[in-house]
């Protein structure tokens, strides 16, 4: 699984410089992709694609919110890139080669799969934006002792 | 209040705003930093209407003079940087440490940050690809040849689909090139699976930005501007895929269907 999470962090940091993040923000573009994948993988041993999406989404929003508040800039910066290996790029690929090899069959079973995946990133993405700022303010100010200063950005 | 310090602070407020949207930043980003350096230079009745690919302002009540302004703007690629060294200005404003003079000069600055080189954004590519592809179950060899079609694609993307083609025909024949890449280089014997070669590949077309504002904005309850930009998302989604299937049905044909 090493590998793996190694592989998503570089998928995530070159997909970041497409991006135009700022260089300094790689490495925190990486750990997110990286915590993301991992909780994909560890979750989908027990989990059905859905709620293993969800889980995955989930660490990355908290992770990418979390971020933003220490480093007081966007939280688009780590989020765009951090949830870039969830986004089901292969579930759209298996559903067109099913249906170019005419197993129409399997062509539903993946396309639904993948539309399953993209919801469950869509409520994963819109419960952790529910959270209040507060919080994460509040973690930032424990990791930085100054509270105060940081409540008003983030989102 | 004199009208031209009204309309300089519009301006600016504007001149954020849409280096904002044409970067990548979600619409109540957007709208927040325009209210803030209206508030903060004094200007109470500014009201500001921002989609995905315009903003409306206008302002003027019984104190204030009148003054609107219309700002379309192209849907463009994504510049992280500029959004966030926006979102710093506007805090430094709010600080109180530039004259509004001082703002327009420090968002012309911002609009004129160099972006990544080509050639960058073109190893990028092919790192993100080769990086995916060994994410999808790939090995080795399958990430050297997703590194190839990622490099080849995004030269494609730079210079001939970006400035020349419309976003369908564009993603459209770049799925296409994909698939026709990687299917040429496994019959020449490089690679072992060619699915997850193309999986990897395809990746630097994936729309992740407009999906995941789309998302923000329908969450923030902008649902004209999620709307459009998650009709975006799956245009491009769709694209992609009638591509990689048109390479499959195109060379798999070529080569007697010896392949699938």
């Amino acid at each position: 699984m090493m590998p793996q999470v190694c592989a998503a962090m570089i998928g995530t940091v070159a997909f970041s410089l497409l991006f135009g993040v700022p260089r300094k923000y790689y490495p925190w573009c990486g750990v997110i992709g990286g915590a993301g994948w991992a909780v994909y993988v560890l979750a989908s041993g027990r989990w059905g694609i859905v709620c293993s999406s969800f889980a995955a989404t989930v660490v990355v929003i908290f992770l990418s919110r979390a971020s933003a508040v220490i480093n007081r800039c966007p939280v688009t910066i780590f989020l765009i890139s951090g949830i870039f290996p969830l986004v089901p790029g292969a579930g759209i690929y298996w559903t067109v080669y099913y249906l170019v090899t005419d197993q129409l069959g399997l062509a539903v079973h993946t396309g639904y799969a993948a539309v399953k995946a993209a919801v469950a990133i869509v409520l994963g993405i819109v419960a952790v934006f529910e959270l209040p700022q507060g919080m994460f303010a509040w973690i930032a100010g424990k990791l930085r002792q100054i509270p105060a200063c940081c409540r008003r950005n983030g989102r | 209040m004199e009208e031209s310090r009204e309309k300089e602070v519009m301006e600016a407020a504007l001149q954020a705003g849409h280096l904002l949207l044409e970067n990548g930043a979600e619409i109540s980003r957007v709208e927040e930093t325009m209210e803030r350096i209206c508030r903060y230079y004094g200007v109470h009745s500014g009201n500001a209407f921002v989609l995905t690919n315009g903003i409306f302002v206008t302002v003027g009540n019984r104190n204030e003079p009148v003054f609107a302004k219309v700002e379309h703007i192209p849907v463009s690629g994504t510049h992280l940087d500029r959004v966030a060294a926006v979102n710093q200005l506007s805090r430094e404003i709010e600080e109180g440490r530039y004259t509004i003079g001082q703002v327009s000069g420090r968002l012309d600055d911002i609009k004129r940050m160099p972006g990544k080189t080509k050639h960058m954004q073109v190893l990028a590519s092919g790192c993100g690809s080769a990086a995916f592809c060994y994410l999808f179950g790939g090995n080795a060899s399958d990430s050297a040849v997703a590194f190839t079609a990622g490099i080849l694609l995004y030269l494609y993307v730079l210079y001939i689909s970006g400035p020349h083609l419309s976003k369908i025909v564009g993603n459209i024949s770049g799925g296409a090139l994909v698939t026709a890449i990687c299917i040429l280089l496994f019959t020449a014997g490089i690679g072992d699976h060619l699915n997850f070669m193309v999986i990897g590949s395809i990746m630097p077309l994936i729309p992740g930005v407009p999906f995941t504002n789309s998302i923000r904005d329908i969450a923030d309850g902008d649902y004209i501007s999620g709307s459009v930009r998650m009709l975006d998302a799956l245009l491009v989604f769709f694209c992609i895929a009638i591509g990689v299937g048109i390479g499959f049905s195109l060379i798999g044909g070529m080569m007697g269907g010896m392949l699938l």
